[in-house]
């Protein structure tokens, strides 16, 4: 039998197949709630200072399982460098070469060694969180597996942003002094435009904070959203056939999550750098 | 209409006409990109990472219509 005859009965096998699977009866329908997914139960319930709630629920678990990664992750490879790197240490290595090199010294070649803890440490939380949040753990509720990442919580991604925010500013008056603000309008313009100008800059400087934080947070939570309907999708359609189908849509979906996951880390981080650069090195 | 109606309007005219205006601006942006990397191979690696943050921070912007969509569908009474 020849390779395309082959070729074309696998083909029809698996038409055929399909066409089997559609006409099998579904089950009852079972209702599923996107919503739930992102719903945050405290686990072990603790006191309220204020308005602050310190019961520990879903997110906080995910933040620490992401610093427990980070940590093992770093004293592992610490403890065993070797001239000839492995795999594992070549990755790493790789990627701590584009956090220094590539963001802060794209950014801000002037402050590198200043701002390189900061932002590094910055763009490799933010990336362990994200992919941790694609490993099914068991804290969905009635303890099923599900997807949950820390970072798909504003109020995470907020924290973060304004480390950024108060470090851009911080940064810029250590170094420019009560001029930082003065600069932000242009020297030689009439008064009113000045101010008008004035205004419209302080107005973005502090919309960069709403912009950096609701970048990641939707960018991850919308990704969730999307992965949970994909693979609850089998449970929507009532039939077999768009069960198979949909399973593999999901896969490909999977796979965009996680570069999606990498492209977010790596924005904030290199956001982050330009604007503390551009803080620091007014002209 | 009833509001659960009116809700579920909303948000798709929140995502459909919010994802219009990024969509075109990501062509034109990747279309440049892809230009710059053709007329200059030796720099396309730094075309590439310049592109990647104009994705990420075009995009923000289709997402911030999704996230009002999710709102309007899941969170408004």
């Amino acid at each position: 039998m020849s390779k395309r005859l082959r070729r074309w009965l696998i083909l029809l096998g698996c038409l055929a197949v399909l066409a089997v699977l559609a006409l099998i009866p579904g089950q009852a329908k079972q209702h599923f709630d996107v919503a739930k997914e992102f719903e945050l139960k405290p686990i072990v319930k603790l006191p309220k200072i204020g308005p602050f709630d310190l019961s520990i629920n879903k997110a906080v678990i995910y933040l620490w399982i992401a610093t427990a990664v980070i940590v093992v992750l770093a004293l592992i490879i610490a403890r065993s460098l070797h001239r000839v790197p492995g795999r594992f240490q070549l990755a790493v290595e790789s990627l701590y070469d584009l956090a220094r090199n590539g963001i802060v010294g794209g950014s801000m070649k002037s402050q590198q060694a200043t701002w390189f803890p900061y932002i590094g440490g910055v763009f490799f939380f933010v990336l362990i969180n994200n992919i941790v949040g694609l490993i099914p753990l068991p804290f969905a509720e009635h303890h099923q597996l599900g997807f949950y990442a820390a970072t798909a919580n504003l109020y995470v991604t907020i924290t973060l942003a304004l480390f950024t925010f108060v470090f851009t500013h911080y940064a810029g008056l250590r170094k420019n002094g009560a001029h930082y603000f003065a600069a932000w309008a242009p020297q030689g313009a009439p008064p009113v435009l000045k101010q008008l100008i004035w205004g419209i800059h302080a107005l973005s400087e502090f919309f960069r904070l709403v912009s950096l934080s609701m970048r990641l947070f939707a960018n991850m939570m919308a990704g969730h959203a999307i992965l949970a309907v994909f693979f609850a999708m089998a449970l929507i359609f009532q039939s077999y056939l768009a069960a198979v189908v949909l399973q593999g849509g999901s896969v490909f979906i999977y796979l965009f999550e996680i570069f999606v996951a990498a492209i977010q880390a790596f924005i904030f981080a290199i956001l982050s750098a330009v604007y503390i650069g551009g803080a620091v090195d007014q002209h | 209409m009833g509001t659960a109606a009116a809700k579920l309007l909303g948000a798709g005219l929140a995502i459909g006409l919010g994802a219009m205006g990024p969509g075109i601006g990501l062509g034109l942006f990747i279309g440049k990109a892809l230009e710059a990397m053709a007329r200059q191979p030796e720099a396309s690696g730094e075309v590439r990472t310049n592109m990647f943050i104009g994705i990420g921070v075009t995009e923000a912007v289709a997402l911030y219509a999704f996230v009002i969509a999710l709102i309007l569908i899941f969170v408004a009474k």
